[in-house]
Order: structure tokens, then sequence, then C-alpha cells
């Protein structure tokens, strides 16, 4: 019954609405928030909580809705259907691509463009969520880039610690088969924690490959793409992966292993070293219970072809149906989150809220990725990071050294999910068969990526 | 004859006695399959309709690269349900009901796992099965000393081991069912038998088997069709793997309305499936009306 | 005395006669120690879980035994707090409690359309329910979900409540049972002034509460299992059941361990509802067999 008469005021509310824009006089506008923390989140609740009471100083015309949303894409599209989107909310770094092609996305460019926020956005994440005409869709909630986080507890109990107790992060990828060796020798614990589960497998091993110098698709000057999974490097790449294997260094079974477990793993002390960014240090410590001077955090390794870390964005999206007042509006509350370039006074308490709050629920604070790259905002980021430190810096020196290099590479072109899927299948052989063929496997994943670049998802129109 | 005009009447209530369970068929099931079929014969944004491509969804389905390997594996989960499914419970009724102390007690604890919830046990399952030493299969099997095993690691072993946790939640149900119809043959029958000079197993063998015949041919046909649509059971497990050791036909389905938003490529799959399983009963019921008229 | 027993055996190929034989007596041993391990294999994983939700998190990805090392009560508790799962719990009663009501109307009605009235036209519908059991129910569920937004009904369990009254397995159970009835007994109730609805209420229903109950039960079974279309339909609107919440750990990593109590949470209220109608549930299952 409540539910219908929400429902039956909802209706009306619109419908005022309707009218008043008919007359021309100015109306009411409603912002949902889909980036409403879950119910369980109480701290990240009252934080959302206080930046609801300064809206109402700084916009006062504006009604914020909370509408916890979790991103997901088996509801996403039928509720576009159904007009239900929130106005705002979070999506995963995996789908603004796909999102921007089935027009399910607001394009922002233009209020971008009028608060001056287009050019101050990290060009690599703008490219990230922007479509093949410019147009920008997104605002980046956090950016990363990947690296590998340590249990520094079996480090320390296999002796690979200095003398200041910080682990002996290995550089090269063959460092990391040493390190992983003692590890387990020493420990009984798994040195790496491989994903092979899902197409996660196959988005670490694009690190892996980078490194051993492949290029996995290349867009071709008429907008098609070629796949390059057979090439010489990444077979060696995919060596590379047997070696870990055959050395019996990963956990008891990587095909069994995705993002989440990975983090349990780590955090538990069933594995070591694990491919994670910056931006999960929630994960292991506050999701899986790991004391937060254990975690520390270093550089992928480099191989033969160099050092890659691949980076990008986990971005705001908005409602298809949001009018421009609207995101005006939603952008007015990220503006407070201190999520976007602005710097104020109020941002700062709110970069301050977020830092206090991951002091409370014992979350490392350490620095960011940067999205946005004007000076004030760094600063301003940096300082309270610094104020609100909670770990040793020295345990991600090595990571923020390396993601301030050159090496940041985004995810490859074309459709990158499906080239995980690929590269994963060859994963899951090479770990389940010990006579797997991998440059039988590798073509084989090549031929059926290319079949897919070549037979898009979306029919055209005849 | 003479009383049409009252039968009409009498017709006009009945079917208003049906209307509302008609109404949820049509709502539930029947208008999306046919919503499925419009769909799949356009192309689509998100879950708009645009343009009218004929059979190019279906045509691009196929050569999805999985679609070999979900299609074989489809027809591979149903062979193994018949090999192992299928006989399972058949044994165990005949087990059963060939027991006279504790008997309610089996009959209570092999029908447990059908209340277990679907979803609940493929998480089970899916700790038994960890490779290494800490599954609980391999905790079972060090107990005697027998190295850890990879379970469903060994892409030979996949799908009948998946099939064997599907037989583990519903051969107790079936049983059930087999040994309310051994229950009732009657005791007559086996006398004279056993007159006549037959064994115990000769008695199960020409008596029991036979007269739960034709309920294991119905309990077939129901378990092929329930079976050809798999889908949780691999995708929980082992997402389809490894190396799409596992994949099947719906799941392909569910990655293209979930994870892609392809709901053109979706609705074609399904539509297959369908005209598939539509095949499959009607092959079936021929053959089994053949044999009947023997 | 062991033996003694099966002279009163009424039912299947052992007869009481053959336990002069000491084969037979040993048969019938060995096939009684078959049935135990058949309840041992049905009822270990659900055992285990219930002993592996009490290890913690350490305990369960590191060591090698079944049995916990302490008793982790203080986690579980934990667990249930932090999962919210009291709330799940109620809502998935909410879900089983309409559902079955559904079940058992929409589809008893139906049945005792194509069964008893078997108006002009009824079998059209006839085959088309007999065709919808071959229909895969997860093919068009985007299509149904869409149609249910459409409606505005997301966000509610009303949707959900309704989909159990078009199942065409139970449709096919109850008209079975409804076409065993005897046709004088329906129409010596017309002749005495009953209307069609009247018959169904007073001639029927008291008839068939055999297949009421079985009907039931598997509603109950299924409501409570059910998670694809409750979460897509139930996400995010604060009426999650407990399948929903399992089903959306896919989203939301969470370790090992509250995912096996969260298991555990969901297998505890059939567990108990099975324990107190095992006779109930086990003969009603056996009697609700599809006629070969």
């Amino acid at each position: 019954m409540k539910k219908k008469l929400v429902g039956f005021l909802g209706a009306t509310l619109a419908a005022t609405m309707m009218a008043g824009m008919v007359a021309g006089a100015s109306e009411e506008i409603t912002v949902t928030l889909g980036i409403w923390p879950e119910d369980t989140l109480t701290d990240e609740i009252a934080m959302h909580e206080g930046f609801l009471e300064k809206m109402k100083e700084v916009r006062p015309d504006v009604t914020y809705e909370p509408a916890y949303y979790k991103y997901s894409t088996d509801t996403f599209m039928p509720m576009v259907e159904a007009g239900t989107v929130p106005t705002v909310f979070e999506s995963w770094f995996t789908e603004p691509q796909k999102l921007i092609k089935q027009e399910a996305v607001a394009d922002i460019t233009d209020q971008l463009e009028e608060r001056g926020w287009l050019d101050a956005m990290n060009p690599s994440i703008r490219e990230l969520l922007s479509d093949e005409n410019g147009h920008v869709y997104g605002v980046p909630r956090d950016g990363y880039a990947l690296g590998v986080m340590c249990n520094k507890a079996l480090f320390e109990e296999a002796g690979l610690v200095d003398e200041n107790g910080v682990p002996q992060f290995p550089q090269t990828w063959d460092e990391l088969l040493e390190t992983a060796k003692t590890i387990h020798e020493t420990t009984g614990s798994a040195g790496l924690c491989l994903l092979a589960k899902d197409n996660a497998g196959g988005w670490h091993f694009s690190n892996i490959a980078w490194a051993f110098g492949a290029t996995l698709v290349t867009e071709n000057e008429d907008g098609s793409f070629t796949a390059n999974l057979a090439s010489d490097e990444a077979i060696a790449a995919m060596e590379y992966v047997k070696e870990l294997v055959d050395a019996g260094v990963l956990t008891a079974d990587p095909t069994s292993e995705d993002w989440g477990t990975g983090f349990t793993q780590l955090a538990t002390g069933g594995a070591a070293m694990y491919i994670a960014a910056n931006d999960a240090v929630n994960q292991p410590t506050q999701a899986n219970g790991m004391a937060l001077e254990d975690l520390a955090m270093c550089a992928i390794p480099a191989g033969p072809g160099g050092q890659f870390s691949l980076s990008g964005g986990t971005p705001y999206m908005f409602s298809k149906d949001a009018t421009p007042e609207e995101i005006n509006a939603a952008l007015d509350y990220l503006e407070i989150m201190g999520k976007t370039p602005i710097v104020t006074d109020d941002v700062v308490a709110g970069l301050e809220a977020d830092a206090q709050m991951r002091k409370d629920s014992g979350i490392p604070v350490i620095q960011k990725f940067p999205c946005w790259i004007n000076q004030d905002f760094l600063d301003a980021e940096t300082k309270t990071i610094e104020e609100n430190a909670n770990v040793d810096p020295a345990l991600y020196q090595s990571y923020f050294d390396a993601v301030s290099s050159d090496g940041l590479r985004t995810e490859e072109p074309g459709q990158t999910q499906d080239m995980y899927a690929e590269l994963t299948k060859v994963l899951q052989a090479v770990i389940t068969d010990a006579d797997a063929d991998i440059p039988a496997l590798m073509q084989t994943a090549n031929d059926n990526y290319q079949a897919i670049l070549d037979n898009p998802v979306v029919a055209e129109a005849e | 004859m003479k009383k049409k005009t009252k039968f009409k009447r009498r017709d006009l209530i009945s079917w208003l006695v049906m209307l509302p369970s008609l109404i949820l068929f049509t709502f539930y099931i029947w208008e999306p399959l046919l919503e499925n079929v419009r769909l799949s014969l356009y192309s689509t944004i998100r879950y708009q309709t645009v343009n009218f491509v004929g059979l190019a969804n279906y045509a691009r389905v196929l050569k999805v690269p999985d679609f070999k390997a979900a299609f074989v594996n489809t027809f591979s989960y149903t062979f193994w349900s018949l090999v192992i499914g299928f006989f399972i419970p058949i044994i165990m009724a005949v087990l059963i009901s060939e027991t006279v102390h504790m008997k309610s007690f089996f009959r209570v604890g092999v029908y447990f796992p059908n209340i277990v919830p679907g979803l609940a046990t493929i998480w089970i399952w899916n700790y038994f099965f960890t490779p290494g030493p800490t599954g609980v299969l391999n905790i079972l099997l060090g107990k005697i000393g027998i190295e850890p095993f990879v379970w469903l690691n060994n892409t030979k072993w996949t799908i009948p081991l998946i099939v064997v946790t599907m037989t583990w939640k519903a051969a107790g149900s079936t049983a059930l069912i087999y040994m309310a119809s051994i229950s009732g043959i009657s005791a007559d029958l086996y006398e004279a038998a056993t007159i006549d000079g037959a064994s115990i197993w000769q008695r199960i063998r020409h008596i029991t088997l036979p007269s739960i015949n034709g309920l294991a041919r119905t309990l077939l046909i129901m378990q092929v069709i329930s079976v050809f649509q798999i889908l949780y059971e691999p995708m929980v497990l082992k997402n389809g793997g490894p190396n799409n050791a596992s994949i099947s036909l719906m799941m392909l389905v569910y990655r293209f309305a979930f994870r892609d938003s392809d709901f053109a490529g979706a609705a074609a799959l399904s539509v297959m499936i369908c005209i598939i399983l539509i095949i499959l009963s009607g092959v079936y019921m021929k053959v089994a009306k053949k044999k009947e008229e023997y | 005395m062991f033996f003694r027993k099966y002279f009163d055996k009424r039912d299947g190929a052992i007869r009481g006669y053959d336990m002069h034989s000491p084969k037979s007596r040993v048969l019938s041993i060995i096939i009684m120690l078959l049935c135990i391990v058949m309840v041992v294999t049905a009822l270990f994983p659900v055992v285990w879980v219930f002993l592996a939700s009490f290890k913690d998190i350490k305990d369960f990805t590191r060591n090698v035994t079944i049995v916990p090392q302490h008793f982790d009560l203080e986690g579980v508790k934990k667990t249930w707090g932090q999962l919210k799962f009291s709330k799940f719990y109620l809502n998935s009663m909410m879900l089983v409690a309409g559902s079955v009501v559904c079940a058992v109307i929409f589809n008893g009605l139906l049945a005792y359309g194509l069964a008893v009235l078997k108006p002009k036209g009824y079998k059209v519908i006839q085959a088309l329910v007999m065709w919808s059991l071959l229909i895969p129910s997860t093919a068009s569920i985007v299509a149904l979900f869409r149609n249910i937004n459409m409606l505005g009904f997301s966000k509610s369990f009303l949707p959900l409540w309704l989909s159990y009254g078009a199942n065409a397995f139970w449709v096919i159970l109850f008209k079975e049972f409804f076409e065993d009835i005897p046709r004088e007994l329906v129409e010596s109730a017309r002749l005495d002034g009953c209307g069609t609805l009247q018959v169904f209420q007073k001639m029927i229903l008291p008839l068939s509460k055999p297949i009421i109950m079985v009907v039931a039960i598997f509603a109950v079974t299924a409501a409570w299992s059910d998670f694809l279309l409750p979460y897509l339909v139930l996400n995010g609107s604060g009426k999650e059941t407990v399948m929903v919440k399992l089903f959306s750990f896919k989203d939301t990593p969470t370790n090992a361990v509250s995912m096996l109590r969260a298991v555990m949470f969901s297998i505890i209220p059939p567990t108990i509802l099975f324990i107190l109608f095992q006779k109930q549930i086990t003969d009603g299952a056996a009697a609700g067999a599809v006629k070969g």
C-alpha cells in the first residue's frame, strides 16, 4: 500500500514537473542517487548524510533522493527500458564503451564543458569514457592502475624482507617466479594467486603479455581490428604462465579464482602475491579482515618487453533520461564528494570525511591515481592523504613510482571482454592440461577472437 | 443437441473460471515466448527493435566461436544424465523397496537433498570439488591415503561430475516416485514366480523392472528436457570452463542477454533451443509409440 | 529377530520365505548396507555445510579437516548480523506464502477447467499447457521482466506470487488427479443445483486435499529456492529474499566462510519444515508422480 502511495506521489510529482516545464515556471529538480552506499555500510552512509546536509545549502532547489543501486549487467538494461535508472550511478570499468554503444547513458559533454572540467580530466581516463566523436559520458570516481598486492607476513616468514621490514618486491617476472618458489617452499602457501575463472584472468594476463612485448590487438585505419594473440611474444607470456603452473606456486585451483576470491587468498595467507589495483585496498582489509600493516603493494614486474601496468577508471555515469538540469545537480553532488576537479572548503571537507571513514574502517589511506590533473586538486588530495596516512609509505613506494612512469597502458581496444574470455580459456587449458600445446591454443584463441571482431554484436541497419 | 444453448452458457462460465489462470499463462509464458521469436528477427539497440534482419541473428549466433562447444556439451550433459541420472533412482528405489528395517528413514533421508535450494547445492559441491588438499572430497580421500584429485579440472570428468551433483539433488525424489509404483505391484506375481523357481534377481528383472517401465519413460523425457536447459551448475562451478569444457547452450543465452545486452542474439538462441527440444520430444514420442505397437 | 521382520514385508521381490536361504539373508544385509551408504551420501554434504560454517576463515582455507578446530559461534552470529539475514528470512516467507496460495488457486482452477468442465476448445489450451513444459523458462525471462516493468510491478512481490499461478507441471498434476474423481459425483452435484464454482468448492476441493498438499509442498520448495526472477524484480527494493542475497554474491565478493554461512542459513528453514512434515512430504512426493 505504502509503495503504491509512493508510486502515486511519484507520478503526481512527475506530472507536476511536466506541467511546470510547459508553463516555463521554475521546476523542482529531483536527483536520484544510485551512488548511495549499501545499507550495511553505516560509516559511508553517515558520510553521505553529511553531504546531503551540505547540499541543502548549496542547492536548495534540488531534492536529492538516496536510491542505492549496485550496477550489474543483468539488471541494468531492463531498468533502462523501464526508465528506472537513477540519475547518477556507479558502473564498472568494463562497461562504459558498451553502455555508450547501446545508447543507455547520457552524454554529459556540454555540462562538463560549461564547468570547464573537460580538460582537467586525465586524458587516458577521458578516452575510456568517450565515444569515437569525443563526446564524454562519465566522470571518473577513481582511477586505478594494476600492481601486485603482497601479504607482508608471508614475505617475512620466507625471510624476504629488507632491514626496514619492507618486502623484497620482485622487479621482473622471473624474479616473481623465484620469489613465489621461495615463499611456497618455506611457508607452504601459494606464491601467487593467478585468476582463471572468468574474464579477469585475461584482464590480468594482458599485463604479463605486454611485459613480454606483445600487443594483443591492433586497430586498423578503417576502424576494424586485427587480433594478435598468437604472436611470439604473447606465446612467450603464456609459456611463462606454464612455468608458474609447473613450479606449483599457484593456489590449488586457479580456474576457481576470480577477482573476489583472490583477495580472500591474499588476506588469509593462501597466497602471497596477487595482481590488484590501488582502488581495491579495501578488499583484503575491510572485506577480508587482513591487518592493515600486513598489506604491501609493488609495481607489476617488468619483462623482456618493458614494464607496463593496466590502468583505467571506475566511472560515475548518468541515466539517459536525465535532463541537463538533473545532470548538473548530480555533478554538484559529486563536487561535494570531492570527485571533481573543483577545490573549495566544502570539497576539502568531503575529502577529509572520506579519508576519516577509511581510517575508521581499517582501509589503507594511500595516494590515488589521478583522475583530474589540475594542480590545485592534486595538491588538496595529496594533503588530505598525507595528513590521514595510516600505513607506512615505504610499503607502497615501488607501486607509486611505477604508476607515475610512462608504463601505464589502458585496455586494448576492440571487443576487449571477448579477448579476455579467449585468453582465459587458454589459461584454463594451460592450468588443467599438462600437455597443453600453447602455440596451438593461442592460435585458436586468435582465430576465435578475430571471428568475434569480424562478426559484430549489434547488427547494423541493412 | 436440444440443450445447445444451455451448454453454451456453461462453456462461457467454464472459460471464465479458467480465465485468470490463462491470463497468467499468457503473461508469464506464452507472450514472452512470442516476443522472443519477434525479437530474434530484428536488430536491436538495448531492447528496442531497429530493423527487420530476417535470420541474420541466427546466423550470427551460429558463428560465435563458443557455439560449437556449447552445442556438443549440451548433448553430452544429456547423455551423461541418462547414464548416471536415469538409472541411479531406479536402483535406489529397488534397493529401498527390498528393505524392512528403517525403511521410512531411508525414504526421508534420500529425499532430503531435494529440499536443499539449488543454488545452495551448487555452492556446497563447489567446495567438495576444490582441487588441492583442502577440498572436501580430497580431505576424505586423504583419510584413506589417496592423493588429491583435480575433479572438475580434469576436462574428461567435468561434465559427468556436474551430472553427479544434479543426480545427488534429484535422485531421491525420483526414487520415491518409483517406489510408489513398485509397492503397487501385486504380491501374487512374486509368489507365482517364486513357485516357478525364480531367484530374487530374476524376480526383480522380470517383474519389478517391467512394471515401472512406463513410468520410467515419462520420467526420462522430463529429465532430458530439464537437463537440456542446464545453466547454473556450470556457470557457478566453473563459469563454463576449463577451456569451455562445461559451457552449455543456456549459458550462452545468459551471456548474450545478461553480459553483452545482446537481446536479439539471446532470443535467437533460445528459440533454437526450444526448437531442438520440440524435435527431441517429438522423435521420442514417435519412438515410444512405435515400441508400444510391437 | 532381524530376519523375522521380512515376513511382514508386503512389497518388492524379497519375501519372508526367502529368509530361509542363507544367501538371501546375506543379500538382504548387503542391500541394507547399501541403503545406509545412500542415506549417508545424501545427508553428508549438508552436515558438512553446518560444520564448515563454524570454522573461521583461516581454519577453512588452510586446514585439512572436516570438523572445525573450534566452533566459531560468535563469527556465525556476526555474519548473520552483517548480512542482515532476519530481513531476508522475513522476505522469503512473504514470497513463499503468497506463491503457495497462487500456485494452488490458479493452477487448480485451470486444471478444473481442463479435467472436469471441458468447455468447447479446451483441447487447444491443454496442448498449449503441455507444450509449455518444453519452454526453457530462463530463455524468455528478459522479455518477461520487461513486461513486468512496463506494468509498473517491479520491486514488489506481486509479479512473483502470480508467476507461481502459471506452472504447466502443476496444472498437469492437478488435472490428472481431478480426472480420477468419478464423473458421477460431479454430475450428481450438478443435478443438486450446484453452479460451476460451487461444484469446485463443495465437491472437488474437499476431495483434493492430497494433491493440494503436494502442489503446496512443491510450491514452498520452489518459491524458497527461486532466484533469477526474484533477483531481477526485487534487487535493490529492500525486499530481497534469502536466495536473491545468495545469488547477488556473484557481484559482491564475499569471503568463503560468510558465503558458506549464508548457504547454511538458506538451508535451515526448509530443513525444519522437512523434519516437521517429513511424512506428508515424502508421501506427497511419491503420490504426485505423473502417470506413465
